[in-house]
């Protein structure tokens, strides 16, 4: 994927990013040097997103919306100022973003993505998709896969927040460190160092398409001892994608009441569709899923940029294929879905 | 009203943050990170201090600042970089050190909730005693690298900063350090002793010579039973490094015959140090090992290129008559302080460590590594403090929402744990250590120290190092004499005595106060003939108590238990596992802190063998 381009980085590039080459090295800085990234959606999320990509390094960012700024964003989103709303989200974040890091080229797009044809996605390293609907992140994931692209998605609903990856075919690199003991010329077992070896380990990782991640057939025996053991975030999610599908929108702050019913009623048929246990899915994690919490995106957006960082370095074991936020128990898993 | 949309939160927590007022303290990677979100959020009064300024390797991650910053004041540019979300809040910004009179338990009082964003141990003890004796809750916040973690404190509910004792630093023998090294760390350390020995302040304890009291070096390894005679006849002369190399007018030739080959024929005629180990191999000026080659093609950073030991020798030159002329022109009495960012003085501790490791057959280390163990240097990324911000901060929304209970530690691992989990909370809170010496009601801790030898000065230093306290006053308990008074002039003609001089036993109790933090301890003297200095005795030294399976983070391939912790943990150099988390790197403040911050700030602790 990436091509790893040869040429050295300057020294204001080595002074600036030195306290992160010196954690995953200037090969994967090299490689982030060389990579494009789309980010789509610039609501907090995708906001959050962009900043800790542009401030990794890569070569370009795409941010794409052809939304408008709205008050609501301005609760997570801080790269449009506050001045700016109305104005096309994406535009509205430019001088911000570039502010972040004046060595990334970052530019917008405002067309919607169904009005973009599927090579536009393909000339990217790797697509950040928030925001939109299960069947355009389908169409768009499908689209980085025909040209071996890597795609990830996520979205936060108020406190709640969760990502999907689909690398493809992923080969990375891995490091494990390994304590040996050194001898330095003495038989004296005290004087025997111990040295720190860390070995880089190349592997290999397969993913699936988000289709498959959310057709899961939960009447299959292993996924029903799944959900004995599991967390009910993946249904959340489940839940949030068929309110967006329905309403033709997220749970809106100013329905606070009306949405929250829709969204326990929600929760009650898809129960009864899966047959899942009753009182699996609590209440709790549906009554602050509206709006966009900044903490929450500061949190997931951390978790997708990490993902960015590897997926495009191909350092590190990469997370396969789901990340779930739950802000009851606030814990952040990750669990493969339908492969 | 700053929360502009309603419905985000329930009515509860809208108005809990609508009445709020917040304390972040350090504005580096985390407090940045802390900051958007309580302004986005609409947390409506916020205060921020730091005492630092921004440097271009902060750039990375602490996205309030830019190239254009670099130089100012981080508290300042955070504010006014943050007032760009919303102008609407009330920010107030320190260019200060929250270790102040000017920031009292009253000063605490005024917030609901403190978030900690620190680097270093000192301050985060500091803040962890305002907020004990404030009762206030505490957000504490930490990152090193992938890893991090979020913990409440609060006075009754949970243990506090120090309920549990810190891994202690790594300190290396000083007979290692000055005979007989045998890893890069101990010519590095070696290195900035003698940075500091030429050219920095002259600790005593940082001697660069040859060791003739090594124990081992006697013959009577075993017997060490060292007197403090035995130190100061150890040297091999007198005179300082200092004075010498001033006499010989810092020339670089001359330098490097004494330590280089004057200095390794001595350690050589030390025979019983070589029975077992490889000996050392003095080198000459004119004839070092790289002399005729052409430097090795090398891709990557100029940096990570290792040196041959003839550049070394050259580099060793320049930096010397570099840091010579910078030494000159200063005051008389005026020195130099070690910065791994100023060229000459990384070059010098480089080069320097570099023949020396060549010496005792040592790999040699390029200056990018060396820096790293050198200047302590924790990697630092923007994703995982973000995403320790953001859990702070929820965190904090909870404890305003009323379920402070709800609200136990929560660690990022740098990997998913076996299932699957890449942030696990605890399952419970911890409660407070009963016999913790700071939170405890009645909070209590031995002092072991040899009484006929330790001076009312270093009873002082014991009070600041060993219970970071700032200004400690001591009186003796149940006939309230004062011993030790923080009121400058009223005990200082007892400074140079002996505690046994001054009436003072084993057994005898000492109510140990410190005024600003509002903390009281009862320390018990213990006399041990042994002991050269001094050391704290705890209930709490018993071992911590192993990580619980998989609730807590693995720093690389092994689990470990990662603290917040000091800045200068140099035991990175040996192992990840001992890696504590903080949250920069950002090593020293810029702000010469006051004397006590000396253990925090330097480098290592060299113990006699
Ligand atoms: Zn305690």
């Amino acid at each position: 994927m990436v091509e790893n381009n040869d040429i050295e980085l300057s020294e204001a590039e080595a002074e600036q990013y030195d306290r992160q080459i010196r954690l995953w090295g200037l090969e994967s800085q090299k490689r982030l040097r060389a990579s494009k990234v789309l980010i789509i959606g610039l609501a907090g999320l995708g906001a959050e997103i962009a900043k800790n990509v542009i401030l990794s390094g890569v070569k370009s960012v795409c941010l794409l919306d052809n939304e408008k700024l709205k008050e609501i964003d301005l609760y997570s989103q801080f790269l449009a100022p506050p001045d700016k709303i109305g104005e096309n989200r994406a535009e509205a974040s430019l001088t911000k973003a570039r502010a972040l890091n004046p060595m990334v080229e970052v530019t917008s797009e405002t067309k919607s993505v169904d009005n973009l044809p599927d090579k536009f996605f393909q000339e990217y390293d790797i697509v950040c998709a928030t925001g939109l609907k299960q069947e355009q992140l389908e169409r768009i994931n499908n689209a980085c896969r025909d040209s071996n692209k890597k795609f990830l998605c996520g979205d936060v609903w108020g406190m709640y927040g969760y990502m999907f990856a689909d690398l493809v075919d992923h080969e990375y690199s891995e490091e494990i460190v390994q304590h040996k003991a050194v001898k330095r010329g003495s038989d004296d077992a005290e004087k025997n160092a111990r040295e720190t070896v860390s070995i880089n380990v190349k592997r290999r990782a397969i993913y699936v398409p988000l289709q498959n991640a959310l057709s899961v057939d939960w009447t299959r025996p292993e996924m029903r001892s799944r959900l004995r053991r599991g967390d009910p975030s993946y249904f959340v999610m489940k839940i949030l994608l068929r309110f967006k599908d329905e309403y033709n929108r997220n749970p809106d702050p100013a329905k606070r009441k009306e949405d929250t019913k829709i969204l326990l009623r929600m929760r009650d048929e898809l129960v009864k569709e899966l047959s899942l246990p009753a009182g699996f899915i609590v209440d709790a994690l549906l009554l602050d899923v509206f709006g966009t919490v900044s903490g929450a995106a500061a949190v997931i957006g951390g978790v997708i940029g990490q993902e960015v960082v590897k997926a495009v370095s191909q350092r590190e074991p990469p997370h396969n294929n789901m990340f779930f936020f739950n802000p009851v128990k606030c814990v952040g898993f990750v669990e493969l879905y339908g492969q | 009203m700053v929360a502009r949309v309603a419905g985000v939160f329930d009515e509860k927590l809208t108005e809990a943050i609508a009445n709020s007022k917040i304390l972040v303290v350090g504005a580096g990677g985390i407090g940045c990170e802390i900051l958007k979100n309580l302004v986005l959020t609409g947390f409506p009064n916020i205060e921020i201090i730091d005492l630092d300024t921004i440097d271009v390797s902060n750039l990375n991650r602490q996205f309030l600042f830019h190239k254009e910053h670099v130089g100012k004041s981080k508290a300042q540019v955070a504010k006014d970089s943050a007032l760009g979300f919303n102008p609407n809040v009330n920010i107030v910004a320190h260019h200060d050190s929250v270790i102040s009179n000017d920031y009292g338990v009253s000063y605490f009082k005024q917030f609901q909730i403190v978030m900690n964003a620190l680097d270093n141990r000192v301050a985060r003890n500091h803040v962890n005693r305002m907020c004990l004796a404030a009762n206030v809750p505490l957000i504490e916040t930490g990152t090193a690298g992938y890893a991090g973690q979020v913990e409440l404190i609060k006075k009754g509910l949970t243990q506090c900063y120090e309920c549990q004792p810190k891994a202690p630093q790594k300190t290396f023998p000083g007979c290692t350090i000055r005979n007989t090294p045998s890893e890069p760390i101990h010519c590095i350390v070696w290195a900035k002793h003698l940075f500091n020995q030429l050219f920095g302040e002259e600790d005593p304890d940082q001697d660069v010579s040859p060791d003739t009291a090594d124990p081992e070096a006697s013959g009577e390894a075993g017997a060490s039973a060292l007197s403090t005679e035995g130190n100061t006849a150890g040297n091999v002369e007198r005179k300082s490094t200092r004075a010498w190399a001033a006499e010989s007018n810092y020339d670089p030739e001359k330098l490097f015959t004494k330590l280089f080959g004057d200095d390794i024929r001595y350690l050589l005629s030390m025979e019983n140090l070589w029975k077992k180990r490889r000996p050392p191999t003095p080198l000459v000026w004119d004839n070092l090992p790289g002399k005729d080659n052409a430097p090795a093609q090398h891709s990557g950073l100029p940096d990570q290129r290792t040196w041959s030991v003839h550049e070394c020798a050259q580099v060793f030159a320049a930096s010397c008559s570099a840091l010579q002329k910078d030494l000159k022109s200063r005051a008389d009495g005026d020195h130099l302080v070690w910065d791994k960012d100023e060229k000459s003085s990384m070059d010098f501790v480089t080069a320097c460590a570099n023949i020396r490791a060549h010496i005792f057959n040592i790999p040699l280390k390029s200056r990018f590594e060396i820096k790293s163990m050198a200047g302590n240097i924790i990697p630092a990324i923007a994703t995982a403090n973000a995403i320790v911000a953001g859990l702070a901060v929820l965190r904090a929304q909870a404890v305003l929402r009323g379920d402070i209970n709800s609200c136990t530690s929560v660690y990022l691992r740098p990997k998913v744990n076996h299932r699957g989990q890449l942030f696990v909370p605890e399952k419970t809170l911890t409660p407070p250590n009963p016999k913790c010496y700071v939170c405890a009601p009645k909070p209590e801790v031995g002092l072991a120290c040899n009484l006929k030898q330790l001076t009312l000065k270093d009873l002082t230093t014991a009070f600041k190092e060993g219970l970071n306290m700032q200004a400690p006053d001591a009186t003796v308990e149940g006939k309230g004499l004062v011993v030790l008074s923080s009121e400058p002039g009223e005990t200082d003609h007892n400074n140079e005595k002996t505690l046994e001089e001054i009436g003072l036993n084993d057994g005898c109790a000492l109510l140990v106060d410190d005024f600003l933090q509002n903390y009281e301890v009862r320390v018990r003297l213990q006399q041990e003939d042994e002991e050269k200095s001094w050391r704290l005795v705890t209930d709490t030294d018993a071992p911590m108590p192993a990580p619980k399976e998989d609730e807590k983070p693995a720093n690389g391939s092994n689990g470990s238990d990662p603290k917040p912790g000091p800045s200068t943990s140099r035991t990175r150099a040996d192992s990840d596992s001992d890696m504590e988390i903080i949250e920069e790197d950002d090593d020293e403040p810029t702000v010469k802190p006051p004397k006590r911050r000396r253990t925090e700030v330097s480098d290592e602790i060299v113990n006699l063998c």
